[in-house]
């Protein structure tokens, strides 16, 4: 059996940073593992160890910086690594949802997998349509929102709890080969071991460009495009109750009643 | 200063687990005097407790940077645990490099995982500074050891569950053992109250004729001492890196409180003389890492130098860890003075390194003996 992860390396800001152009001065970001696609890399390692045979292959769409990224990854337990640039994404800016699984279906293509994992959403741009897109691209069945998987990888079926809106979770089963959005709380991520690092630094990690993929550049074409970068105001304070539990209390119920949220 | 894809790799590991698992559990370690096992337990499946075991025999066999390097974020979390990894590896280095075929494969795996923890037994309350007055006596009798003696300030004393022994052989003999934690005669003190570091399990260790079997000794006679000076070297380094670590604490948690407090108008951070004393945090956190990374970097291949570079990075490393968390407490003001803020204890903390593993004067005294004597 073949997993494959979508693994993303996101940029954060620090609590103060300037804007340069369209983008936050690079000076001001610090770049990681997106934390949903931690969650989706320690579920596809949780059943490879609990199965026979089971493959895991992650793939990246990010520059070289993201190396780093990827052999955490690895460290962690991915076999190997597909990273996905050509310079002509640079040029590109923004990917919209459907580029981006349009690319990655073409590694879906090559490496025929059984399972794919995404996370959720990215912490960047949230768009957190990624990974349905690419099942509608690549006609696998999915589910999106998982908080709870377990696999009868005989049967091909993947039993899953799904978080829908308002706390209401939608148990299905949904059969393989399949794309599932892991949400956070799945799992408890591991820490990579030194071991994991050693042994990280010489598993595979390709390096695919357009070409390698069957893509051209105009296949990046996307139809987002940023167009202005600002900080918003922030309106309203917060109000902050020291004290024990008891005066806060006290402190939060007389202000709910003032501001007419509860009566009495 | 360059560090490799896996040194690199694994600072930002260790860093990460220092952040989000050893910070939050500091203060109530400290306050309570508990050394934090769950932290211990973690570490050990991190591989982090395997060091300085050799790959043979299931550990990682770190190389002295990348061990420098745990050290330092390991204290970034909190001094109380590095130190007892340290100590532990400490163990496990003599073990490794002077047992025999036979005690290695008794100790070393399981100790790779971090249980048994080790603790290494050479300071008295008469030999401090200088341990060839040691008074802790192994007599040979047939085919066995007799141990008899008091050993002091003990990391890991309790926890412990074998402990490399310094002993006397004869007049002017230090010899090494190694010795199980419940061997009849070996008792535990009680545990010391200490200004700072009170997560450690520091405590002293009794030999009332206690017998252990020839096999268990390390070094051959009288060799005891100068086969552990190189890892005393090694110790020193390992002091020195989490120095470091603990000022590189210190400074951030000064750097994010001047940033926040506001007095005259803005964060104190605007004014000059706040600024200026960021600044000379920085430039001592930094010489100290410099000089350690130098010190871990020669010993990789060793020289006459070693122990001068040694010695020079525990010295200045710890004295400006006294510097710098003594400033992150001055910047506090009056919050820094009280258990609400972290500098405190970082304070308490900072004052044993510059008396541990050698003492500032110690240093000073190899130092210029590179310098004046072997020139």
């Amino acid at each position: 059996m073949k997993i494959l992860v979508t693994v993303k390396e996101v940029a954060e800001a620090e609590d103060d940073f300037d804007i340069d152009g369209l983008d936050i001065d690079e000076r001001y970001l610090e770049f990681d593992l997106n934390e949903w696609d931690e969650y989706a890399i320690e579920e596809a390692v949780q059943i490879k160890e609990d199965g026979d045979d089971v493959e895991v292959v992650s793939v990246t769409i990010g520059p070289e910086r993201a190396e780093e990224t990827i052999r955490m990854g690895l460290a962690k337990g991915v076999d190997r690594a597909i990273r996905v640039w050509d310079d002509a994404f640079a040029d590109v800016g923004m990917l919209d949802p459907k580029t981006k699984a349009d690319v990655l279906s073409a590694v879906v293509e090559d490496e025929q997998p059984d399972l794919v994992l995404t996370g959720v959403q990215a912490g960047d741009d949230s768009f957190g349509a990624t990974g349905v897109t690419l099942a509608e691209t690549i006609d696998f069945e999915w589910g999106a929102v998982v908080n709870a998987l377990d696999l009868d990888a005989g049967a091909g079926v993947a039993s899953v709890h799904r978080e829908l809106e308002g706390g209401i979770e939608e148990l299905t089963d949904i059969e393989l080969p399949a794309v599932l959005t892991i949400q956070t709380g799945i799992n408890e991520p591991r820490y990579a071991s030194l071991r994991g690092i050693r042994q990280a630094q010489s598993k595979p990690l390709d390096l695919h460009e357009l070409d390698d993929l069957g893509l051209e550049e105009s296949d990046l074409e996307s139809p987002l495009s940023r167009t202005a970068m600002y900080e918003p105001e922030s309106e309203g304070d917060a109000t902050v109750f020291e004290g024990s539990a008891e005066e806060t209390a006290t402190e939060l119920a007389s202000l709910l009643r003032d501001v007419g949220v509860v009566e009495g | 200063m360059q560090l490799t894809d896996e040194q690199a790799a694994i600072q930002d590991l260790v860093h990460e687990f220092a952040l989000e698992e050893i910070q939050p559990v500091a203060s109530e370690a400290d306050a309570t005097e508990q050394f934090p096992e769950a932290i211990w337990d973690a570490l050990g499946e991190l591989d982090l407790l395997g060091m300085t075991v050799p790959e043979e025999y299931g550990g990682f066999d770190t190389d002295p940077v990348t061990y420098s390097i745990v050290n330092e974020e390991l204290a970034y979390g909190t001094l109380a645990v590095a130190t007892a990894v340290s100590v532990h590896c400490l163990a496990t280095s003599c073990i490794a490099s002077f047992g025999s075929e036979e005690q290695k494969e008794r100790w070393l795996p399981e100790m790779a995982g971090g249980r048994p923890v080790g603790a290494f037994a050479l300071s008295e309350t008469g030999a401090g500074s200088n341990p060839a007055e040691m008074a802790t006596t192994a007599e040979r009798e047939g085919d066995r050891y007799v141990i008899n003696g008091d050993k002091q300030w003990i990391t890991n004393g309790e926890r412990s569950d074998v402990v490399v022994l310094f002993a006397k052989t004869g007049p002017e003999e230090i010899t090494q053992f190694v010795i199980p934690k419940e061997t009849p005669g070996l008792s535990v003190g009680p545990p010391e109250t200490k200004l700072g570091l009170r997560a450690s399990d520091t405590t002293p260790l009794s030999f009332d004729d206690v017998e252990i079997p020839v096999e268990n000794r390390l070094t051959p006679e009288g060799e005891g001492l100068r086969a552990a000076l190189s890892i005393l070297t090694g110790g020193r380094i390992a002091i020195a890196s989490q120095s470091v670590g603990l000022a590189q604490s210190a400074l951030d948690a000064a750097k994010s409180y001047v940033s926040e407090r506001e007095q005259f108008g803005g964060p104190i951070a605007d004014i000059q003389s706040v600024r200026h004393t960021i600044a000379r945090m920085h430039a001592k956190t930094e010489a100290g890492r410099r000089l350690t990374r130098h010190a871990a970097r020669t010993r990789r291949d060793p020289s006459a130098d070693t122990p001068t570079a040694a010695s020079t990075a525990k010295y200045v490393a710890s004295e400006n860890a006294m510097d710098v968390t003594n400033d992150a407490l001055q910047l506090h003001g009056g919050y820094g003075y009280t258990t609400e803020f972290d500098v405190e204890r970082l304070y308490r903390d900072a004052r044993i390194t510059t008396i541990y593993e050698g003492t500032s004067q110690i240093q000073q005294t190899v130092i210029a003996r590179g310098v004046l004597d072997e020139g």
